[in-house]
């Protein structure tokens, strides 16, 4: 045991190593070109709410044009469909769902799930004064900046935007299918975003190997800074694979390459169709995992949090997830099972797909056991917590209908599978996204959220996404086409119309419900009068919240802290006999020197 | 890990043996220069599947492929894409003495070096122009089916980032030159990048040009 105010010499190390600069203090430096990771936490934040606002409007036009065909939208239509009368027309509903699809994907989800907490919490959680490459990390905002601004100018050409859906088919989003300077814009847009996500994967990954303060094994890092650094190893793998497709389809376009054209077949041999979906899902199912594994890790820690009971079996979660990085590199042909493929190759598809739902069902099993007999505390971020562990449970169990073969071909390409991704990439990584955010406000802003407020934002979220997904996997099962412009021209849909309407009428009243949050955020980041935080608001126990204030300076520890156990050291009835308190802090020393059972428990 | 071994006098009187590997060990890199190499392997094995992603296609477009090459198209020469394998090999050895030269403190060495890697990465260059124009009067353009363009995209894309290298060995060589010399960090890792240019475009001769 040293006393407090003596340094060990391996926190000497890692402070020569991170030496104190002083903050920047120009307007520029400090708010626009920062280096520091907390800033730039906040500019992937406020970017990727913004564009979550733009996803879910555009997800509004696509559910109006389900509920009421060609009829005017009401309010924003005539501003934004003047030349058909304010009507959805064919090819504005295809730019509509493709673009919701690509907004909400790269430039929504990922940069608040990967990009703001990312760069906020790890190297806050594992004891860093910063990332190990910090211009790196603003590089990468700017870059994804010019993506998100690529997508916004492609509304302006001629042509207008993207609109051979979110996934980009060959030969739809070739020049024969989409002439046109808006969806070569927006495949540019994406190689930058790829640009960006794998500069920051860089960052992440090398940050978590050297930075980890002294003490901080492997083993007593937090579930969050697993899954993040997780997803960054993914990011790093694969997201150059979608920017080779990218590359090739944009030389296809303007200088005429042929590695997607069918054309000519004949003569010289063509291009492949099918080479863009390799591509593609090679890179598309390790995305799937990209976009959950982070909240994975933040539900892990959250749930434990607010149960007072240290995370159930935390190996077993880590090493699940870790199964599951592995795993998702090999199941991507589980999204091609139509193109003709060896029907041997899609069993074994099959089964690493099916086989992928167990380590999965394994870490939702942990989270129960964990929340089990806890003392639970239903502060908004665990609502949010708990509800993200109920929408990834029914998405993942109708993942399994589509693993499977014989399935499959009856629910290709129907609403059931439209709801199925919804379920998982969409609702659960939002609602990860919300407990992220509820939790972590008060070390962004130093300030505490409205629980009112956020509680209600709970149940309109919980429940409008599971009631318009749900209907979405209802109208999917019974045989709806996804992309439709108007569903009702069949007449084995025409059936389906009341259902369609109702659901739309419940995303409506989800995206409504999306303004208390808007309300309490915009309320509570600029009014003078909101809650100051404490450090420790929650009372838990990693470094970002015991071992620095709220929000932290600019070098986050005054000094670097020495980790001596786990992050979930919960009600453990020495400590509460040492301190009075049901937590101790990773790097808290106990008075009168706690028994080695509480100082050197590993997780 | 091999740890040094401090004093004699702590054997009670024997000499150590010499330990295996000891100066390799006091060259291990630590603190900010073991961050930047970790972080620039990484960078470089997020970076090769992005030409993985470019093989995969290649392969994928020649299986799919009726007659490859097409029956129309000129033969691709082999001799002076050969030759540049050998400029570009030379030129990864010359930036290795380079590496070695500005550990141990020998700038003006270190300099020289680098300005013969970033000559020959500028020969390269030169011969490959030479092939683009043969091939392209023979009548291989890019939009003339998948054969030329996966040739075309391959060549031009590894070109570039020749190009990047040679700019950054020729900044590097400028700078060993003057006052504010380069650090020996900054030498390895463009180093590596310049060795890694050179193993894609080993892969890309044996399967564009040979097979």
């Amino acid at each position: 045991m040293t006393p407090a105010d003596q340094v060990t010499p391996a926190q000497a190390l890692m402070e020569a190593a991170q030496p104190i600069h002083a903050p920047p203090t120009s307007f520029w430096r400090k708010y626009v070109f920062s280096i520091d990771h907390k800033v730039i936490a906040k500019q992937f934040l406020w970017a990727g709410l913004l564009f979550l606002l733009v996803g879910g409007a555009l997800a509004m036009l696509i559910r109006w044009q389900w509920a009421f065909p060609y009829r005017p939208v009401p309010v924003v239509g005539g501003l934004l469909f003047p030349s058909s009368g304010g009507a959805i027309a064919p090819a504005s509903y295809q730019q509509i769902f493709t673009t919701h699809g690509l907004v909400m994907i790269f430039f929504a989800v990922t940069p608040v799930l990967i990009g703001c907490f990312g760069n906020l919490l790890i190297p806050l959680m594992i004891g860093a004064r910063d990332m190990a490459f910090p211009k790196l990390n603003m590089f990468s905002f700017w870059a994804f900046l010019l993506s998100q601004l690529l997508v916004l100018a492609s509304f302006l050409t001629e042509l207008g935007s993207a609109g051979a859906g979110w996934t980009t088919y060959t030969p739809l989003s070739t020049n024969v299918g989409m002439p046109g300077l808006g969806q070569t814009l927006v495949v540019a847009a994406i190689f930058v975003t790829g640009v960006s996500s794998t500069m920051g994967a860089v960052n992440y990954v090398t940050t978590v190997i050297r930075l980890r303060a002294p003490g901080m094994t492997w083993m007593r890092l937090p579930l969050t800074i697993w899954g993040l650094w997780l997803t960054a190893i993914l990011n790093a793998l694969f997201v150059p694979v979608l920017g080779s497709a990218a590359l090739l389809l944009l030389l296809d376009r303007e200088l005429g390459t042929q590695f997607f054209l069918p054309a000519a077949a004949a003569v010289r041999g063509g291009g492949d169709p099918i080479l863009w979906q390799h591509l593609f899902w090679i890179f598309g199912h390790p995305e799937v995992y990209i976009m959950i594994l982070p909240a994975w890790g933040i539900l892990g820690d959250v749930i434990s949090f607010f149960s007072r009971k240290p995370h159930h079996w935390y190996r077993g979660t880590v090493w699940a997830m870790i199964v599951v990085t592995v795993l998702s590199a090999m199941v991507y042909g589980h999204h091609m099972f139509l193109t003709g493929m060896s029907p041997l190759l899609g069993e074994g598809f099959m089964l690493f797909t099916l086989l992928i739902s167990a380590p999965s069902m394994l870490i939702v099993l942990n989270w129960v056991l964990t929340a089990w007999r806890g003392s639970l505390h239903l502060d908004t971020p665990m609502l949010f917590a708990l509800g993200t562990a109920f929408v990834f449970g029914v998405g993942g169990l109708t993942g399994l209908f589509l693993g499977d073969i014989s399935m499959d071909l009856y629910l290709h390409d129907t609403l059931f599978v439209v709801g199925h991704f919804h379920f998982t990439m969409a609702a659960a990584s939002f609602m990860g996204s919300m407990t992220g955010v509820y939790f972590w406000f008060p070390k962004m802003f130093g300030r505490r959220l409205d629980e009112r407020l956020g509680k209600a934002h709970f149940w309109f979220t919980l429940l409008g996404l599971t009631i318009v997904f749900g209907g979405q996997l209802l109208a999917g099962y019974a045989g709806q086409q996804r992309r439709l412009f108007d569903p009702f021209q069949y007449e084995f849909i025409r059936g389906l119309r009341g259902l369609n309407r109702w659901t739309s009428y419940f995303a409506f009243a989800l995206f409504a419900g999306q303004f208390l949050f808007v309300v309490n955020f915009f309320r509570t980041v600029f009014s003078r009068r909101a809650r100051p935080a404490d450090p420790n608001p929650w009372r838990v126990t990693t470094l970002e919240w015991t071992s620095t204030s709220s929000p932290p300076p600019f070098h986050n520890f005054d000094r670097i802290p020495e980790v001596v156990r786990g992050p979930h050291e919960f009600s453990n009835p020495d400590v509460l006999r040492l301190t009075g308190r049901d937590f101790a802090g990773q790097a808290e020393l106990l008075p009168g020197g706690g028994r080695p059972a509480v100082a050197g428990g590993k997780g | 890990m091999a740890r040094p071994v401090a004093h004699g006098d702590d054997l009670g009187g024997h000499r150590p043996a010499p330990v295996y590997g000891l100066a390799r060990y006091r060259r291990r890199a630590r603190g900010a220069d073991r961050t930047a190499r970790i972080g620039m392997a990484v960078f470089l094995g997020s970076w090769a599947m992005l030409f993985v992603g470019l093989f995969f296609a290649y392969g994928f477009v020649r299986a799919r492929a009726t007659a490859w090459p097409p029956l129309d198209a000129p033969p691709l020469p082999r001799l002076l894409p050969g030759l540049n394998t050998l400029v570009i090999a030379a030129s990864s050895l010359v930036v290795a003495r380079a590496v070695s030269a500005q550990e141990l403190g020998r700038r003006r060495s270190a300099g020289a070096s680098l300005a013969l890697a970033a000559l020959l990465g500028a020969i390269f260059l030169g011969l490959q122009g030479l092939v683009w124009t043969a091939l392209w009067r023979g009548g291989l353009v890019p939009s003339g089916g998948p054969y030329p363009s996966v040739f075309y995209m391959f060549t031009a894309f590894h070109a570039l980032h020749v190009l990047v290298g040679l700019v950054a060995l020729t900044w590097l060589a400028l700078r060993a030159r003057g006052s504010s010399a380069p650090s020996p960090t900054d030498v390895r890792l463009w180093g590596w990048y310049w060795h890694f240019v050179g193993a894609v475009w080993a892969a890309l001769y044996v399967t564009i040009y040979l097979v």
